[in-house]
């Protein structure tokens, strides 16, 4: 039909006879689909980094047996493997991806780094019997080696090693030298290169003794897989898995959960930018009353009228969404320039890869941020197409609406209250929809709620402005609907503003207080990743002992690692002397007793929770928790629920390093807290620990006042960035609220004509649309503040119930920010239409139809 | 046959003690060619015959007959398209769209009821040539005086070929010689392409163009005058009979 063609001429007409506003309104899509499109392409490249990085190589073999732990275990399980029926050859091996401290990955003069190899400890005499290892030049390991290596070709041409050559690898006692002997020829490199290193100095390495982490085996001729891997499983238990390693599961969560947190921002932005695009067609409506009511006067049907409207918003979404996805792009590209470095230099990870959007996104950034504004703009379209031919030929409509706004008031009522169920509920994501629930209810409420806040403002208003401040109360009261669209795109543009600020210094102090307490040392000796698990080569005993016996030292603890698996759900498990963590560092605990739950976890199998793995669990003091342990499943008690900064957002339990060692193999030291001694120059203790850890390349020394600066600068770099985006979402809510208010004065020009004829001046007119104005925005602000209390409240709560220990702080700046903002937007969307309406001539403001 | 004709026509706004009745059982008759001025004082419901007889409102009681056929009952869909190819109308602010030129304007009927757009800006060129706009094709309705917009209204009313044009007071914002140009259009479209055109005017001098006058007061038709053809003088007599009402 041609009507389609003359639908979008006139849209465009229309969009372009208000290129302020349009470009405005459609900003809002524009950013919500930057934010979403972008971080969704992002998060992805980044999860694939770190999977890439993390995996640990499925064996190109028959079986694969390794812990569901992914922990070490003992060579009794490789025993069992092999005495299975249908099992040829079995190998134990011993493998673990290595993160390069800077310097060790790089040969003389190139530029091109390693950052992570995987390091597999193999036994010479049976791994060929298993695994088939070609050789391009030198030879393989031997029974008798000690420090030999093997390293594959593509490793040796970026390293410019040759056999003969030595390999330093970052030790648990400072760094190994190895002696390349042969090297590999290619496999397809899936992630990081692996090189190959006999069984026990593997073990030396990652200080191990005894222990292997992976099975590998061939079957018998004839031997049907799946019934070998059952026997094989049966025999083991369910504590051993079938298949590949992967490590890495706390980081990924982290990573998927980063990627909700910001979809729901991005989310928020695209619903924040359909609030205010059905705001602008509701007004662009009234203000078209006329036209649209000649249309139909000369013979536009109700459909073409409704497919005008959609069709302005389907041309918005449409510009929005395909700026948004190029802006999405360059975002994305440059929050990976900005990381890569950063990631490689802390993280040891590359994720320099190129950024492809995936078809999810790509239809998901597309479906919402054309299908939001095409929504937004439904009702008003529905209304637009209800104008009736007679609308062109009289002046402004009565509106009965009273009674519908008394019906949504109450609507609205039951909304909220639904919404403080959800907030009684506990539960985090019930709760985010109670937020909606809550938000939706309010603009319900606000049409009911005009007349008497109205008339509360109006008064103090009539001291200021006496005559004027009546009138303009009269006209809100008058027109409650319009009035209300004008105060609750203002609400809702203040509530969230207040909500985002309120639960952002809180979330920010209480971070601020664990970064504090956590780290109350002198030094740190850090891994050079800074995330605690995956590829980091912990330390032996002898670096703590050197370190303690370190002149000027006084207090010393260190924190072990392991991983578990408890209900289902994976974990770190950080290894604490309980006997030393609370003088250098400590917990902040939300449930149990600290100084009965250290002496517990010392004593007994007890286990101490961070908030976010005792929510995941649903987990409390008292309660036994079974964890998946190379020895089996052993049952743990539940001492405490705390939390300290390094882990904060990861799913953390704290064990005795006794019972790490004991169930769970693992004896290193990932991180080292020192003290200098009571009375000790600070700086010489520096010093002298500084020349100890040297000698350890996987390690470095942090002065913790450095350390927390470093930390705090990004917090508040975080807390910047995050004003940014406000001011992001609360411009185009200015925009609509100064549209919705100069629309206001347009719509009564007649009458403002008759005032000025019958008498009042230029200056009265001014004053009462100012009064208007400024009431209006009172009346939102007010009602923004209130929500946007209520709301931060309810996410710090939310935080609360996972463990997180944080003071409500009340937003007193955002507050008052918001009440100037308010007041001042009041003030300024008046001016114009003001002046406007008063410089009007009299004769033509009475013609005005 | 009859191009319109009303029966008992009937409206009544409000209800109970606020019910004003607008228009009390009209019965009316016109003819195609024929053009028909309507006068009586202000409120005495001219604008509301104008709206019923063209579709844009419903009667409380009566019914319009367009070619005999009853618009009463035809949905809004129905009338719509009525408007569309049988109706034209001209009012007194002359209600164009701001955002699209003259031509574009004069071209809406057609382009609403999908014809090519070519066809449709052919025809309304052609009418607005008539109508004297030659050069004015791609102006906004802004940058036209206030005579030059109500031709393009006019051209509008006409590009569809209706059978009816109603005009509510088509001068009441121009001058007079604006006037005269508009209401000298209305009676060559009637006596050359064989429309029917029904107006409202509160002036006996306009008034004298049309072949007929419809008299009306408080909702009823209390007189009608069939016109000789000497403008002075019937204007003459027609500004006694205003006076008289
Ligand atoms: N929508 C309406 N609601 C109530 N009364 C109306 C409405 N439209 C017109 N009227 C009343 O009907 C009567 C006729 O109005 P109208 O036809 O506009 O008169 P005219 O055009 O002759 O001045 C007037 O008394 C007017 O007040
Ligand atoms: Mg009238």
């Amino acid at each position: 039909m041609n009507t389609l063609f003359f639908q979008y001429a006139l849209a465009v007409r229309y969009l372009l006879g208000r290129k302020l506003r349009t470009g405005l309104t459609t900003l809002a899509i524009v950013f919500g689909v930057t934010v979403f499109f972008g971080l969704g392409m992002l998060t992805p490249a980044m999860s694939e980094a770190f999977r890439q990085n993390l995996i640990m190589s499925a064996g190109e073999v028959d079986l694969t047996v390794t812990h569901v732990t992914g922990g070490s275990f003992g060579a009794a399980a490789l025993d069992v493997v092999r005495r299975t029926d249908g099992v040829a050859h079995a190998t134990g091996m011993l493998r673990r991806n290595i993160l390069l401290p800077a310097g060790l990955g790089r040969a003389s003069g190139t530029k091109q780094e390693v950052t992570a190899v995987g390091v597999v400890g193999l036994d010479p005499a049976t791994a060929r019997t298993v695994r088939s290892l070609s050789l391009t030049t030198g030879r393989f390991l031997s029974d008798d080696d000690t420090s030999t290596m093997v390293i594959p070709v593509g490793l040796a041409s970026k390293l410019a090693l040759g056999v003969g050559d030595t390999f330093a690898l970052p030790s648990s006692s400072g760094t190994a030298a190895f002696k390349v002997v042969g090297i590999l020829s290619a496999r397809p490199a899936a992630g990081v290169e692996e090189v190959c290193v006999p069984l026990s100095s593997a073990q030396a390495l990652i200080n191990q003794p005894g222990q292997i982490n992976v099975v590998e085996a061939l079957l018998a001729p004839g031997a049907r897989r799946d019934s070998v891997a059952a026997a094989v499983q049966a025999r083991l238990g369910d504590g051993f898995r079938l298949g590949g390693l992967e490590a890495g599961g706390e980081v990924q969560a982290a990573i998927k959960f980063g990627q909700t947190f910001y979809g729901l921002f991005g989310l928020m932005a695209l619903l924040t930018g359909a609030f205010i695009i059905h705001n602008t067609f509701r007004s662009v409506v009234v203000e078209r009353r006329h036209d649209l009511g000649m249309l139909r006067a000369v013979g536009a049907s109700r459909r073409t009228v409704l497919g005008l409207t959609l069709a302005e918003a389907l041309t918005q979404g449409v510009a929005g969404t395909a700026l948004g996805l190029a802006a999405g792009y360059v975002l994305a590209a440059l929050i990976m320039a900005a990381v890569t470095p950063l990631a490689r230099d802390y993280l040891r990870v590359d994720i320099g890869r190129p950024l492809v959007p995936t078809v999810p996104n790509v239809v998901a950034s597309v479906v919402l941020g054309v299908g939001i504004p095409v929504a937004g703009a439904l009702l008003p379209a529905f209304s637009a197409a209800r104008v009736s031919p007679l609308e062109a030929l009289r002046p402004a409509a009565d509106s009965s609406a009273t009674r519908a706004a008394g019906r949504r008031a109450l609507a609205g009522v039951a909304l909220i209250v639904v919404a403080a169920l959800t907030l009684v509920s506990g539960q985090f994501a019930l709760s985010s929809l109670g937020t909606a629930l809550f938000l939706v209810g309010l603009i319900l409420i606000a049409p009911a709620a005009v007349r008497p806040i109205a008339s509360t403002f109006g008064r103090l208003l009539g001291l200021l402005l006496a005559q004027e401040g009546q009138i303009a109360q009269g006209n809100l009261a008058r027109e409650p609907g319009r009035a209300a669209i004008t105060a609750s795109t203002m609400m809702v543009g203040l509530a969230i503003a207040i909500a985002l600020l309120g639960t952002l210094s809180s979330v920010l102090g209480g971070y601020r207080g664990y970064l504090d307490r956590s780290l109350g040392a002198h030094f740190l000796v850090m891994p050079s990743s800074l995330v605690l698990s995956g590829g980091n080569v912990g330390a032996g005993p002898d670096l703590a002992q050197r370190l303690r016996e370190t002149p000027g030292v006084g207090a010393l603890t260190t924190l072990r690692l392991a991983s578990s698996e408890a209900q289902g759900i994976q974990l770190q498990l950080i290894g604490i002397d309980p006997g030393s963590y609370p003088l250098v560092s400590g917990l902040t605990f939300s449930q149990g007793d600290p100084a009965q739950a250290y002496a517990a976890i010392g004593r007994e199998r007890a286990i101490i929770l961070n908030g976010i793995l005792a929510t995941q669990l649903r987990a409390k003091v008292g309660d036994v928790l079974t964890l998946r342990t190379p020895e089996g499943d052993l049952p743990y008690q539940v001492v405490g629920v705390g939390l300290d900064y390094l882990n904060s957002k990861l799913t953390t339990g704290y064990i005795s390093q006794a019972y790490l060692a004991n169930d769970f193999h693992e004896t290193s030291d990932v991180l080292l807290m020192v003290n200098a001694a009571p009375g000790a120059n600070v700086a010489a203790v520096g010093g002298a620990l500084e020349r100890v850890v040297r000698d350890y390349p996987a390690f470095s020394l942090l002065d913790s006042e450095s350390f927390r600066a470093s930390q705090a600068e990004m917090l508040a770099n975080f807390q910047r960035a995050s004003y940014a985006l406000l001011l992001a979402i609360a411009i185009p809510g200015l925009v609509a609220m100064v549209n919705t208010l100069a629309i206001n004065v347009v719509e009564r020009t007649r009458e403002i004509g008759t005032l000025r004829a019958v008498g009042t001046t230029r200056r009265q007119v001014q004053r009462m649309i100012l009064g208007e104005s400024v009431l209006l925005a009172a009346t939102g602000t007010a009602f923004g503040i209130l929500a946007g209390l209520w709301l931060s409240y309810v996410f710090v709560a939310g935080m609360r119930a996972t463990g997180f220990i944080l003071a409500y702080d009340f937003p007193w700046a955002g507050v008052l920010a918001c009440v100037a903002v308010g007041l001042l937007i009041g003030v300024l969307a008046a001016m114009l239409p003001a002046r406007q309406a008063a410089q009007l001539p009299i004769v033509a403001a009475l013609r005005y139809e | 046959m009859a191009v319109i004709e009303t029966v008992n026509l009937t409206k009544v706004y409000g209800h109970a003690e606020t019910a004003v009745t607008a228009l009390d059982h009209v019965n009316m008759v016109m003819q195609a060619g024929e053009f028909v001025a309507v006068m009586g004082p202000s409120g005495c419901g001219k604008s509301t015959l104008l709206h019923l007889i063209g579709g844009l409102d419903r009667p409380t009681e009566g019914c319009v007959r367009l070619e005999g056929r009853d618009t009463s009952r035809l949905s809004d869909t129905q009338l719509t398209e009525l408007r569309r190819r049988k109706l034209g109308f001209v009012f007194q602010f002359f209600n164009l769209m701001p955002v699209l030129s003259a031509l574009d304007n004069a071209a809406l009927p057609l382009l609403l009821d999908g014809a090519r757009p070519e066809h449709a800006r052919a025809k309304a060129a052609e009418w607005l040539h008539r109508m004297g706009l030659g050069a004015r094709l791609s102006h906004r309705p802004r940058e036209l005086s206030g005579g030059q917009q109500q031709r393009v209204a006019l051209a509008r009313a006409l590009v569809a070929e209706p059978l009816v044009i109603l005009a509510d007071e088509p001068t009441g914002n121009l001058d007079t010689r604006a006037s005269d140009e508009v209401v000298g259009l209305l009676r060559q479209i009637a006596d050359e392409a064989g429309r029917s055109v029904l107006m409202v005017t509160h002036d006996p001098r306009l008034a004298a163009y049309a072949d007929r006058i419809a008299f009306l007061k408080d909702g009823r038709i209390v007189d009608e005058t069939r016109l000789s053809g000497d403008r002075d003088a019937e204007a003459q007599v027609t500004r006694e009979k205003v006076a008289a009402l």
